[in-house]
């Protein structure tokens, strides 16, 4: 089939590669923005593991093309499939509104974009506005995204679930053939309507992140009660009713879309007139979850932190992204900022992007290209996203180098017991 | 008392009695302009005392009296920084504390205005702290709940005003709370304990001399909450992260354990209830902000200018004490209500109270006479549509004469705060206005204000002729009410200087503390005499200690 794809999210160039890969003719239509600057010189925007390559080989095989948002439609293209930013809503009605629309002209509109609950069935009434409504078909279907960072393509390719969201036979129909490359082994499709699939994918990000904040909440009692929360993790993973994911404690989530799909869970539930209680405290848990290295170190130099050099490793709110949105590396520079330390940043990515957040060079901010470089008479280490290239770091350099041998692991990636005995003193999250 | 003096009150006095026969309403009924003559404007705030029972003449005799009392001399005196509260050997210059950075303003060869500014700018860096959300307990906690301990001069006006300008208030990015804590059991303490946590609150311990035992009592007790918490090996992170002290004494601050970083300091110049221009309004300034808090000062510091400059028959400060000096020394009124029509200002009446009551609430002159005359009435008040329910029904058809001051804003409801329901609310605000110049109309006119009240029997009738004045302020803002506010010391001024007594002392409040001293041990035990009380004290002692037994 001829699908125009429209976004600049990651889920849009997977989206996009991954039906080319199937021999659906693919035209991409990118909004303005960094994103479609990127892909105008030919590169990825996104690092994701397979996806440039795939691009690459589609793009060869000239089925994965590049266009602008307001160039004129192909005469072949039946479904529009949207990808668009949260903010982007204008964009979904005004390509609607430019489709060229006939009597004989049927139109699939798949929205994949994480709009507010109901936009799918706004969408599909303004494509019924179109001329030719009577006559051809024309169809909204909400196909939320599920993607997993990191491992994005994959999770398109070998979906463990399709929720489509839909309410007419033709548009099911039409839905199913698109994905059925997708959907071999076993029918993973579940069927329902439009708002039901969107807010069914709010819940799971909800869902995950009270996960998250649930851990987090055990983490701190841990502290507390001297229990180390590795262990109890994995006693908890092997239960088959809880199972292994999300349950990792850390220094809080960031990222742009994991807490804005929380908070948009939460504020239609308030617009609704019902109070997202839970949510509401699973976004608060997290905030202050940001902020524990810090609390931990306030505590250890006795609630002064005048002049003192602490060094951040990671400041992207995940690994293998170059962004900082929401990430807590930032609530932890403010609040060290306040207190008058000098705060020395590595970041194998993010640096620029932490620049531009800082506003200009400031005496309490040293950005280091080399993670070492960072530690130099610092009095404690901030581990803070959890890159790779920290797991197992040059621990002799890094305790030489150090004026204070003092490791706060916001990710709980190195081993209590053997950082001690590397004469380090070490707190994790919930570790002892 | 001089000659002059005794000549021009006999004069007062002389005119009083004829002038006192004239009902209001004849005085509305004779003069159709009495409005437009009767009533002064200045900034924000519109001054109207034609429902006063005064004539053009009693003002000339009212300045003529003032000036027979070296009025102006001793405002100069009083901006000057000259030793005017006597008994205490101190200036009063609470003025000082709203001069603009550029002021000059040297006294005994200190510079004023770079102190108060550097007070100011400690201030600042307090309250961007915590309006951050970077101010940190002691576990490294946001502090969300900010607990004022004061009494008096250090709790009244920073009350009086967080709650007036509550629709200033900033945003923060944390929630942020400021309470209030001031009596000596521990009532407000105990209920603020109950629901805060220790780990999120921060105490600002207030006091001028940091002796005052209401607030260290009320400060231990936040100590020993702290402690409970966090344990007792935790006390220098305790104080250092938990308690901010303002005081004149930063010695007595240190022994207390306040840290040096923590302290915010003003002036022995300063009087308690003239102070929260200081550092003891750090709540305002956490409540509204620093930009807020200086326009509050900014309010007063024009005020100040307007009472130093403006002529008298201009002068708000002036008229309003001459006028109040009127009611008191002339037609023998011994009540003040103040009636602010605006529920924001549910606090000033007690501001007030204070502010007048314990400045002129005096009977000896300042060369150690007695005083001839009466002086402070007693004031009390409410917000006017909720006294109106209460005791209105005196002030219509009691037998005491009572002068009203009655206080409304009018625009209201117009902040963005607001937009929601703001037809609702404006609608209520003008109910409310309508009721405050209904009020102060009959109180004036009485049955002249109805039709045919001849007709109707007694009990429905209305005596009138109780005067009042009203205070339009154009909105409540930060700035008008610094202004009001400073309208009120110097009108309080204006009247010490006439009754000759010194505004800036409360000697009378001094004994009975210590008295409670000694009774104190004979409650605990420690002191098992009784009788060298009064038979009722030792009575009410016996019977509390039987109950405690």
């Amino acid at each position: 089939m001829f699908i125009d794809v429209y976004g600049d999210t990651l889920c849009a160039l997977v989206s996009a590669a991954a039906l080319a890969s199937t021999g659906h003719n693919v035209t991409m239509r990118v909004p303005k923005g960094p994103a479609a600057t990127t892909l105008a010189r030919g590169g990825c925007p996104f690092r994701e593991p397979g996806l440039a390559e795939m691009m690459a080989e589609q793009t060869t095989a000239g089925r994965f093309k590049l266009a602008r948002v307001d160039e004129p439609i192909g005469d072949k293209t039946s479904v529009v499939w949207l990808a668009l930013s949260p903010n982007d809503t204008e964009i979904a009605y005004e390509a609607i509104a430019a489709l060229p629309a006939g009597p004989e002209r049927s139109w699939l509109l798949i929205n994949q974009s994480t709009f507010q609950v109901g936009t799918t069935e706004a969408l599909q009434k303004a494509l019924r506005e179109l001329p030719g409504a009577e006559t051809a078909q024309r169809a909204a279907v909400a196909v939320p995204d599920l993607l997993t960072e990191g491992g994005a393509l994959q999770s398109f390719t070998q979906a463990s679930q399709w929720l489509v969201g839909c309410d007419s036979d033709w548009a099911q129909r039409m839905t199913a053939e698109i994905l059925r490359p997708f959907n071999r082994r076993v029918d993973r499709m579940m069927f329902m309507l439009p708002r039901e699939a969107e807010f069914t994918k709010l819940a799971i990000t909800g869902m995950l992140a009270t996960r998250l904040s649930f851990m987090n909440d055990m983490a701190n009692l841990a502290d507390m009660l001297d229990v180390d929360i590795e262990r109890v993790r994995r006693g908890m993973g092997a239960d088959k009713r809880i199972g292994e994911g999300y349950l990792y404690p850390g220094c809080g989530f960031g990222g742009l879309s994991f807490s804005r799909d929380v908070m948009s869970l939460a504020s239609t539930l308030q617009l609704s007139g019902i109070q997202a209680q839970l949510l509401d405290q699973v976004l608060r848990i997290n905030e202050r979850q940001k902020e524990s290295l810090f609390r931990k170190l306030w505590r250890y130099y006795g609630t002064d932190l005048r002049g003192r050099k602490i060094a951040i490793w990671g400041v992207a709110f995940k690994p293998e992204t170059a962004r900082i949105d929401n990430a807590p590396a930032l609530r932890l520079i403010e609040a060290m900022w306040a207190q008058g330390v000098q705060v020395h940043v590595h970041d194998p990515r993010a640096l620029s992007a932490l620049a531009e957040w800082a506003g200009g060079p400031r005496e309490d901010l040293v950005l280091h290209q080399d993670p070492y470089a960072a530690l130099v008479d610092a009095d404690a280490l901030m581990l803070v996203t959890e890159w790779k290239a920290y797991w197992s770091p040059d621990f002799a350099h890094m305790k030489a180098s150090m004026r204070h041998p003092l490791l706060l692991d916001g990710r709980n990636v190195w081993d209590p017991e053997h950082m001690k005995e590397l004469g380090f003193e070490y707190y994790g999250i919930g570790r002892r | 008392m001089t000659d002059a003096k005794k000549r021009q009150w006999d004069e007062l006095l002389t005119h009083g009695a004829t002038a006192s026969k004239q009902h209001l309403a004849d005085l509305f009924a004779e003069d159709p302009d009495r409005f437009a003559k009767m009533h002064r404007q200045f900034g924000p705030l519109l001054f109207d005392f034609s429902k006063q029972r005064v004539t053009e003449e009693t003002l000339n005799q009212l300045f003529e009296l003032a000036r027979t009392h070296e009025l102006s001399e001793w405002i100069a005196r009083l901006f000057a920084g000259e030793k005017v509260n006597d008994t205490e050997g101190r200036a009063a210059m609470h003025w000082a504390l709203r001069l603009p950075r550029d002021a000059v303003c040297q006294v005994d060869g200190e510079n004023v205005t770079t102190q108060v500014h550097q007070q100011l700018e400690r201030m600042e860096r307090i309250v961007a702290k915590i309006q951050a959300g970077q101010w940190r307990g002691a576990t490294g906690e946001v502090i969300t709940d900010v607990i004022n301990i004061g009494v008096g001069g250090s709790d009244l006006g920073p009350l009086m005003v967080t709650e007036a300008l509550a629709d200033f208030s900033t945003r923060t990015r944390h929630r942020l709370n400021i309470h209030f804590a001031s009596t000596i059991d521990g009532s407000q303490l105990s209920q603020l304990l109950r629901d805060k946590k220790p780990q999120t609150t921060l105490f600002i311990v207030s006091s001028k001399s940091f002796t005052t035992i209401d607030t260290l009592t009320n400060a231990s007790t936040a100590l020993q909450w702290l402690q409970r918490s966090f344990g007792k090996r935790a006390s220098s992170s305790i104080l250092h992260c938990h308690f901010v002290g303002v005081s004149a004494s930063p010695d007595k601050m240190t022994e207390w354990g306040i840290a040096e970083e923590n302290q915010t300091g003003f002036w022995g110049w300063v009087g308690g209830r003239y102070s929260m221009w200081s550092a003891i309004g750090l709540p305002i300034a956490l409540k509204i902000g620093m930009q807020g808090f200086r326009d509050f000062l900014a309010g007063a510091y024009d005020m100040d200018e307007h009472f130093k400059h403006a002529r008298w028959e201009d002068n708000l400060p002036v008229l309003m004490a001459m006028i109040g000096v009127w009611n008191t020394n002339v037609l023998g009124i011994n009540g003040l209500a103040i009636l602010p029509y605006d529920g924001r200002l549910k606090q000033l009446p007690l501001y007030l109270e204070q502010l007048e009551m314990e400045s002129n609430g005096k009977s000896v002159t300042r060369e150690g006479e007695p005083v001839e005359h009466a002086t402070c009435p007693i004031i009390w008040g409410d917000v006017g549509p909720n006294a109106q329910h209460a005791f209105y029904q005196l002030l219509h058809q009691g037998t005491e004469a009572v002068t009203c001051d009655f206080i409304v804003p009018v625009r209201r409801y117009h902040e963005s705060l607001h937009h929601d329901a703001a037809d609702e609310l404006i609608a209520q605000h003008e109910l409310s206005l309508a009721n405050c110049l209904a009020q102060s109309r009959l109180l004036a006119l009485g049955d002249a204000a109805l039709k045919n009240a001849e007709s109707e029997p007694l009990y429905k009738r209305y005596r009138g002729n109780q005067p009042s004045s009203t205070l339009l302020l154009d909105e409540l803002n930060p700035y008008s009410l610094g202004a009001l506010i400073a309208l009120y010391e110097h009108k309080v001024f204006v009247q010490s200087v006439v009754w000759g007594i010194n505004p800036f002392d409360q000697w009378g409040v001094e004994m009975g503390k210590k008295i409670a001293m000694t009774t104190l041990g004979k409650i605990r035990g420690e002191d098992n005499e009784l009788d060298d009380t009064d038979v009722s004290t030792a009575g009410l002692l016996r019977r509390i200690r039987a109950e405690w037994k």
